[in-house]
């Protein structure tokens, strides 16, 4: 088909433009001055400095907590500097070596968002007999110790966008950490909302940070309630965190947030719905990966009791593993010694998303955070998967 | 040790993904390596409760369907990345206020009859002009897709008023054309797209992207951008190419002035060719011997100024109600306040300080019944900003600087768009230029390349693509390539500049 020529066009227009383009852009560059090309962003190096691969912290001091089996850890960064800042109930996950593996804990922040920014991060760890490095850390850490981590992640945290003003926060045992980061960050004005703290223990001797929380609550916009399930004493709530109990302390419009063991929100998940909240008004902190995979109702009967050989690729790089059908296949790499991406832990964050090219697996549905394509494509999140054939799976790089 | 490989891809964003199909397709042992744990750049995709975001695609405007493919649905079908596009049902919503002071607020609707009856409703009078440039717009359409392959003086006698629009800018057209402002107001709405005001932006540009959304109609995943992503991977893999995810380049390393390798966090790898999905002024202000860095490329450096185009603030929401019990009807509603290009253009650059920018909200499910569960919605918004607002702010800043800006970009939509998001968030995020630093490195987290100004437009860039790559065994690809900014440039961009190495290596040999 052909065109007709618009006449006003040519009248207004300058064809010149187009023919010419070539040489003018030309023109135009040789009239710039060669000079060396730099490229210091001053967004990216902020974007770097809240964000980086990895951050090494030292061991500054170790806190005794005697009567929760309990120790807090301070660090500080290694050049001395400030830390990267972060929301209060964010985590960062701690990278160590054990024996021959090398793994990672997620561990919240219990410091304040200020503090990072004077180089201190803090955290607790609360001794755990059946697990693998709690025990290891209580007994081994000392000051002057060096670790690697990754900057603040997670998204368990005050967004006022979404959140009415005022959190009822849960917290059972070393949940509580999360929550004393939330109470500082108000206290010293970092954070703005009203935060009333239930926080369940065995025993009044037991209760993680009694006497900061203390002084904390005297700030008028926090509140802490300690509930006892192990003894009856004056001034504290009795029993397990409750509806019943819950209901008493919410005032208005109120979202609940909650953080601690499996069990603790196994028993949540039956209390909270009475409630009668809406969905995006009750938030849980990411929740553990089952330790009992087996009874979970979907998982191949066949499976059972199985050991598998899973062929692990990590670029240029090849593994033949041991994998029990029980054991999530990041446990089963960080036990051979693979150094495998990884960070929450709980199927949520997806650092460890890996691509799967042979064998079969299990997602407890509870855990399985994965896009759609990637469930599409066979991409899986190891922390959260486990083999039900021997498999070959390819993992991404983590940055040490 | 690692092997040594025939092409090396660095950046697996959407030209890295083409370059590497193309290369793989090609033959050649390819190595594709990623920053970061997944693939997709700016098109991914993120999961927070219920909800998984798309972070960066509105739509992609020339994918065509099983009755015409467009260029980009011919792109994919080459490669046979399976993709499942669903149809936007309309053009865009536009609302703010005419040029000349009266209320606008538009739906317009795909397909050239309809779109021309909804701009004479909307500005009566204006259907002759009007016509007239859909006439001149299939004219670009086809004349662009001759660019290259016809001789100029046939170029010029089958497409006569080509040459003369071709390099003009696009508000010169239409005032040529004698196009009321309320019209070009109208029919301009969508100019945030290129990142770049009417009046510097080439009128054949902005035309082949209007043209190809009213004609041919734009489309998007069902499930995200990273479905796109997803699916060109998989291909990759399939064709033997491989993938290394958390594998970052740090500099490119040459044997005399050709390129022999790449060091990376996973180590050294050799290789004949690197193809850079990186910005230009990062690769040599940072990722090779100074030396090296060619004359002209610096003058070319130093003529683009850090000109890059428009940096994303973006908000993305999941709410707990359906767009239907929302009333959200649009897929698309482009704010553009002023209608005046020039003047939100300025504004981008300018300190938030209140002022309403142009915002473009999106609702996926619109679009895809698929986007979120059943009985909630999912979308987000965008607007630009300049590098100023975002350089000098310290962490603490920072996180109450990007509530803020948020929230006021809730009350407008609220109040403009008559859409109330603020009580029904479940899940939300927001994403800044920090943001997109962080995830995929470019010039202070721009998305666009660099800006196309009359000098360094799309149509003078992909004229001169053989002076505009004079190392050996390096060619940079991306949003700062001769296509421009865009997911469709972007891919387009990648396999040009793939066939571009393709061929020099035949010529040329690889590394000694």
């Amino acid at each position: 088909m052909a065109y007709k020529l618009i006449p006003e066009l040519y009248q207004k227009l300058d064809p010149s433009l187009f023919a010419n383009m070539i040489s003018y852009r030309e023109a135009t560059i040789q009239a710039a001055p060669a000079k060396e090309v730099t490229a210091d962003y001053p967004i990216n190096q902020l974007a770097k400095a809240m964000h980086p691969d990895v951050i090494t912290l030292v061991v500054a001091d170790i806190i005794d907590h005697p009567g929760a089996a309990s120790k807090t850890y301070v660090f500080n960064a290694e050049d001395g500097g400030p830390l990267p800042y972060f929301r209060a109930g964010q985590y960062i996950s701690l990278k160590m070596q054990i024996g021959d593996s090398f793994l990672s804990r997620p561990y919240s922040l219990n410091s304040s968002p200020k503090e990072a920014l004077a180089g201190k991060y803090e955290i607790t760890i609360r001794t755990n007999p059946t697990g693998f490095a709690a025990d290891y850390l209580l007994a081994n850490v000392k000051v002057g110790d060096k670790f690697r981590s990754s900057s603040p992640q997670g998204f368990f945290y005050y967004e006022d966008l979404r959140d009415p003003y005022n959190i009822i926060g849960l917290a059972g045992g070393s949940g509580i950490t999360p929550f004393l980061s939330m109470a500082r960050a108000i206290a010293e004005g970092t954070e703005d909302f009203n935060l009333t703290i239930i926080f369940g223990s065995r025993t009044e001797e037991q209760i993680l940070f009694k006497d900061e929380f203390d002084e904390l609550a005297k700030c008028d916009k926090i509140k802490v309630i300690h509930v006892l399930s192990d003894e009856e004493k004056e001034g504290y709530e009795h029993g397990f965190i409750s509806a019943d109990l819950v209901k008493k302390y919410m005032d208005g419009d109120c979202s609940i947030f909650a953080c601690g063991p499996e069990a603790f929100y196994k028993f949540l998940e039956k209390e909270l719905p009475k409630l009668g909240l809406e969905r995006k008004n009750v938030r849980y902190e990411a929740k553990p990966i089952t330790k009992k995979v087996e009874e979970d109702q979907d998982f191949p009967d066949a499976s059972k009791g199985q050991t598998y050989k899973v062929t692990v690729k990590q670029g240029p790089n090849e593994y033949v593993i041991d994998a029990v059908c029980n054991e999530p296949l990041l446990v089963a790499m960080e036990r051979a010694g693979i150094k495998a991406p990884s960070r929450c832990r709980s199927g949520e964050c997806g650092w460890c998303r890996s691509k799967v090219t042979g064998g079969f697996f299990f997602v407890p549905e509870v855990s399985d955070f994965r896009r759609w394509a990637d469930k599409k494509h066979r991409y899986i999140h190891p922390c959260c998967t486990f083999p039900c054939s021997d498999m070959v799976i390819e993992v991404p790089f983590e940055y040490l | 040790m690692i092997q040594k490989y025939d092409i090396v891809v660095v950046g697996a964003g959407n030209a890295g993904m083409v370059a590497a199909l193309e290369c793989a397709k090609a033959g050649k042992k390819t190595l594709l390596i990623e920053q970061h744990n997944l693939p997709g750049g700016c098109a991914t995709s993120f999961v927070r409760g219920r909800f998984e975001f798309e972070p960066a695609l509105h739509e992609l405007v020339d994918v065509g369907n099983t009755n015409t493919w467009g260029e980009i649905g011919d792109l994919m079908r080459s490669y046979h990345v399976d993709v499942d596009w669903r149809q936007v049902p309309e053009c865009f919503r536009a609302v703010g206020t005419f040029s000349d002071g009266s209320p606008l607020d538009a739906t317009m609707p795909v397909g050239t009859d309809d779109f021309i009856d909804a701009m004479e409703e909307a500005v009566p009078g204006c259907r002759e002009s009007v016509t007239k440039c859909f006439d001149l717009m299939a004219e670009v359409a086809n004349g662009t897709r001759m660019l290259g392959k016809l001789k100029p003086q046939e170029l010029m006698q089958q497409f006569p008023n080509f040459a003369a629009v071709a390099a003009a800018p696009t508000e010169d057209v239409w005032n040529a054309l004698g196009v009321p402002q309320n019209a070009q107001d109208l029919m301009g709405a969508y100019w945030g797209y290129l990142g770049v005001s009417l009046d510097k932006l080439a009128f054949s540009h902005y035309s082949n992207m209007l043209y190809h959304l009213i004609k041919k109609r734009s489309y998007i995943p069902a499930h995200t951008s990273h479905e796109i992503s997803c699916a060109m991977i998989e291909r990759f893999r399939e064709m033997g190419g491989e993938v290394w995810f958390n594998c970052r380049a740090e500099e490119f390393l040459f044997n005399g002035d050709r390129l022999c390798g790449v060091k990376t966090t996973a180590g050294v790898i050799p290789c004949d060719y690197v193809l850079a999905n990186i910005n230009p002024d990062i690769i040599y202000g940072k990722m090779m011997p100074k030396e090296l860095v060619p004359e002209r490329e610096k003058k070319l450096s130093a003529a683009r100024d850090r000109k890059y185009s428009a940096r994303c603030f973006t908000v993305y929401f999941g709410l707990n109600k359906s767009a239907e019990e929302l009333g959200i009807k649009e897929y698309c509603i482009d704010v553009n306040n002023t209608s005046d290009s020039r003047t939100e253009y300025a504004k981008v650059f300018e300190p938030f300080e209140d002022k309403t920018k142009s915002v473009v909200f999106l609702c996926g499910n619109l679009a895809s019944s698929e986007a979120s569960p059943k009985g909630t919605a999912v979308g987000f918004f965008t607007t630009m900003h300049g590098p100023e607002e975002w350089s000098n702010v310290t962490p603490e800043e920072y996180m109450k600087l990007k509530n803020r800006y948020a929230k006021y970009y809730i009350e407008k939509t609220k109040e403009l768009c008559g859409i109330d998001i603020g009580p029904y968030i479940e899940e939300v995020c927001v994403a800044t230029p920090w943001t997109f630093a962080r995830y995929i490195g470019t010039p202070e987290g721009a998305v666009y390349g660099y800006e196309t100004r009359d000098w360094d437009a799309m149509s003078a860039r992909m004229a001169m693509v053989d002076t505009d790559y004079p190392i050996k065994g390096l060619c940079p690809i991306g949003a700062a390539g001769p296509r421009g900014d865009g997911y469709s440039s972007a891919y387009v961009t990648g396999r040009m500049i793939a066939k571009l190495a393709l061929k020099r290596l035949a010529e040329e040999g690889g590394a000694q």
